[in-house]
């Protein structure tokens, strides 16, 4: 295409946000990526994207004071002064490795008993998301790179293998961050997301979740039409795949909903572009009917960017949280009232069909001045059943424990 | 209105700063500006007159510090701006972002008279491609999104392109949709009139 001929198309997209014109619409083929799918209702909306921060919130200024949680339940701050930090994997010896976005870079946290060392393990990737253990190395999953750090406890600062050529990743940069973990068939699980807000898309190679043997080789999907999960997990017990999944943008304040997938069967649809939410039928993307998809299992809220997921799987909270799943809602940017920037805990019925949401934890959010405090990313259960919660906006880890 | 903006943006980032520490970093920040001689390239005061190097004048405070991590940690890669930012610990970062601001903001010495037609085409691009949804409507930014009114033409032109040809990369990759398939000619306009702002 011709930079004209795009550029054409570029302004064809904004016009017919601001006119709406059906004939303009149709020719609406690449309109800026974050105002895609803009309704003429919002066409004057000032909603734009949060800053991130990355420098270091000094601990004395993170908000930990401001976290709420059910009866029972304390908050502390576990390790701090990581700009950025996401999604987390747990090491054998017990570290803690944790990954970026903007910042491009995956930290270690060392549990020193009473006291925890950080240090930066890897730098200068784009988007580091995804981190996994399997086997003694840690797997770090960038945007379109793939490195293997072989016997990363004992040997720490060892140089990665790359495994990018072998996964072969897509490079769109639009949600082509991951979210990775191994599943109990020691397979890497990963998310590729769709390269746009809404968007006409090659369905097997965006919206899924798919699988690789370690090395890379034998890609399958194992879900297709998942607009972007960053975080899955296995129910205990059943091994079957739940994923988080965020839902359009510019639908409205209320539309669509943000939801968890069950993938009961490999390979299924679950319904995007065409569907999303509670059964929401998208106006552009008529091709295929809600009735053809799986219903999610629970909805988690319009706009509340629900990210890092996992079952809970340790004994130190009450019984009523075993084989609970905990929800990091990261908050998102596109609702007038922000929502989310907090963690929930789903409740699943006996065939895990449908799920039932209910608050953890929650007072990062201020509905009053709809501002938020920090940014609840990714959740991880460790051995001793305490619950480890990243903050991107604090660059923070709070650990969450239970005792009368 | 600048003042409210950073106000506000910091109420939505972090429990804001009482007034007096924000003296005191802005005050570090100079003291480092001095050291490390920003002023040699961007200009004693932060209004650069040297083509390809932006003014820093009154530039949002948080902008500042996250192009200055982006320096610090490669991301952002430019030769020049390596050893500025070299070794900048994040509360470095966060000062020179401090002072910068509170410079005031004036347009180059050597700006360019205007050009009606260039102004006309540059405003109605500016405005399709709502440039002000995200730059707010007199330019000048807030939090993560920067000052761009008054800013020199050429660096102004040199960026879009870079953000255009996918070689700049901000916090995310908002500004390299927003140029998408603009030609060389239509980033002149907007750099025109942006400028003239
Ligand atoms: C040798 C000349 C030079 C020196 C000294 C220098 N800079 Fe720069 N700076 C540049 C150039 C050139 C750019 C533009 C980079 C580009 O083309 O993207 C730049 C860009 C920047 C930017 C990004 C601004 C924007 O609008 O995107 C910031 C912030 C900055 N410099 C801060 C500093 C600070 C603070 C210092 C002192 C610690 C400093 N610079 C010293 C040459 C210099
Ligand atoms: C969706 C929000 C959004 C819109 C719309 C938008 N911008 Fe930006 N712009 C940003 C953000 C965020 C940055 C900072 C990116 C970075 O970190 O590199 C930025 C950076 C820039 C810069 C770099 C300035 C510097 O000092 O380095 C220029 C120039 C710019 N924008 C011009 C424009 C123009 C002109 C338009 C309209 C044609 C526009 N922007 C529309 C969000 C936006």
């Amino acid at each position: 295409m011709t930079s004209h001929s795009a550029w054409r198309m570029a302004l064809a997209g904004a016009l017919s946000l601001s006119l709406g014109s059906a004939a303009l619409a149709q020719q609406a083929a690449a309109p800026p990526a974050w105002a895609q799918g803009r309704p003429a209702e919002q066409a004057t909306s000032s909603l734009a994207p949060h800053a991130p921060r990355l420098t270091a919130t000094p601990a004395d200024r993170i908000p930990l004071d401001s976290i709420r949680l059910p009866e029972g339940f304390r908050a502390e701050l576990w390790a701090s002064g990581m700009p950025g930090a996401r999604m987390m994997a747990r090491g054998e010896d017990g570290t803690v490795y944790v990954g970026t976005r903007t910042i491009g870079r995956v930290y270690a946290v060392k549990d020193e008993g009473s006291a925890r060392s950080t240090r930066i393990l890897a730098q200068r990737l784009d988007n580091p998301n995804g981190v996994a253990v399997r086997d003694g190395a840690l797997y770090v999953i960038a945007v379109n790179r793939v490195l293997r750090f072989d016997n990363i406890a004992q040997n720490p600062s060892a140089e990665p293998v790359e495994l990018t050529q072998a996964f072969a990743l897509p490079t769109e940069g639009h949600h082509g961050w991951k979210f990775a973990a191994f599943g109990p068939d020691g397979k890497l699980y990963m998310n590729i997301g769709v390269p746009c807000n809404v968007c006409t898309f090659d369905e097997n190679r965006h919206a899924l979740i798919v699988r690789y043997n370690p090395d890379g080789s034998g890609r399958e999907v194992m879900g297709h039409g998942i607009r972007n999960s960053v975080g899955f997990d296995w129910r205990p017990g059943t091994n079957v795949l739940y994923a988080s999944n965020n839902a359009r943008d510019w639908a409205g304040n209320e539309l669509p909903e943000d939801t968890l997938h069950r993938l009961s069967r490999p390979g299924e649809h679950h319904g995007f572009p065409y569907c999303s939410g509670n059964a929401w039928q998208d106006p552009g993307h008529t091709g295929r009917q809600c009735s053809e998809f799986p219903a999610p299992v629970a909805m988690l809220g319009p706009h509340t960017a629900p990210l890092g997921m996992r079952f809970y799987t340790g004994t130190m909270f009450p019984e009523a949280y075993r084989g609970r799943a905990f929800v990091a809602r990261h908050g998102s940017w596109n609702r007038d009232a922000k929502s989310g920037f907090d963690v929930v805990a789903v409740t699943l019925n006996e065939d895990g069909t449908q799920g039932r949401v209910e608050p953890f934890l929650s007072g990062l959010l201020d509905t009053a001045e709809n501002s938020f405090k920090g940014r609840p990313t990714d959740v991880l259960v460790m051995p001793d059943g305490a619950l480890l919660v990243s903050d991107e906006q604090n660059g923070a880890i709070y650990r969450i424990t239970y005792g009368r | 209105m600048g003042l409210r903006v950073v106000l506000l943006g910091l109420a939505l980032m972090a429990p804001a700063l009482p007034a007096a520490a924000q003296g005191d970093a802005a005050a570090r920040g100079a003291a480092l500006a001095a050291e490390r001689n920003c002023g040699a390239c961007h200009g004693e005061r932060g209004i650069s007159a040297m083509p390809g190097i932006p003014s820093l004048a009154g530039q949002q405070a948080e902008f500042i510090a996250l192009q200055l991590v982006l320096f610090r940690e490669g991301l952002r890669d430019v030769p020049a701006m390596q050893a500025p930012a070299d070794g900048l610990t994040d509360q470095q970062v966060e000062d020179l972002g401090a002072y910068v601001a509170t410079l005031p903001h004036a347009p180059p010495p050597d700006r360019a008279p205007r050009d009606a037609s260039a102004l006309e085409a540059g405003a109605a691009l500016a405005g399709q491609l709502r440039c002000g949804v995200c730059h707010l409507p007199a330019l000048t930014g807030q939090n993560q999104v920067p000052h761009i009114a008054g800013q020199r033409e050429d660096y102004l032109a040199e960026t879009l392109i870079a953000y255009r040809d996918s070689k700049r990369h901000g916090s995310d990759t908002q500004m390299n949709g927003v140029v998408q398939g603009l030609s060389d000619a239509q980033i002149a306009q907007i750099a025109h009139y942006v400028a003239q702002r």
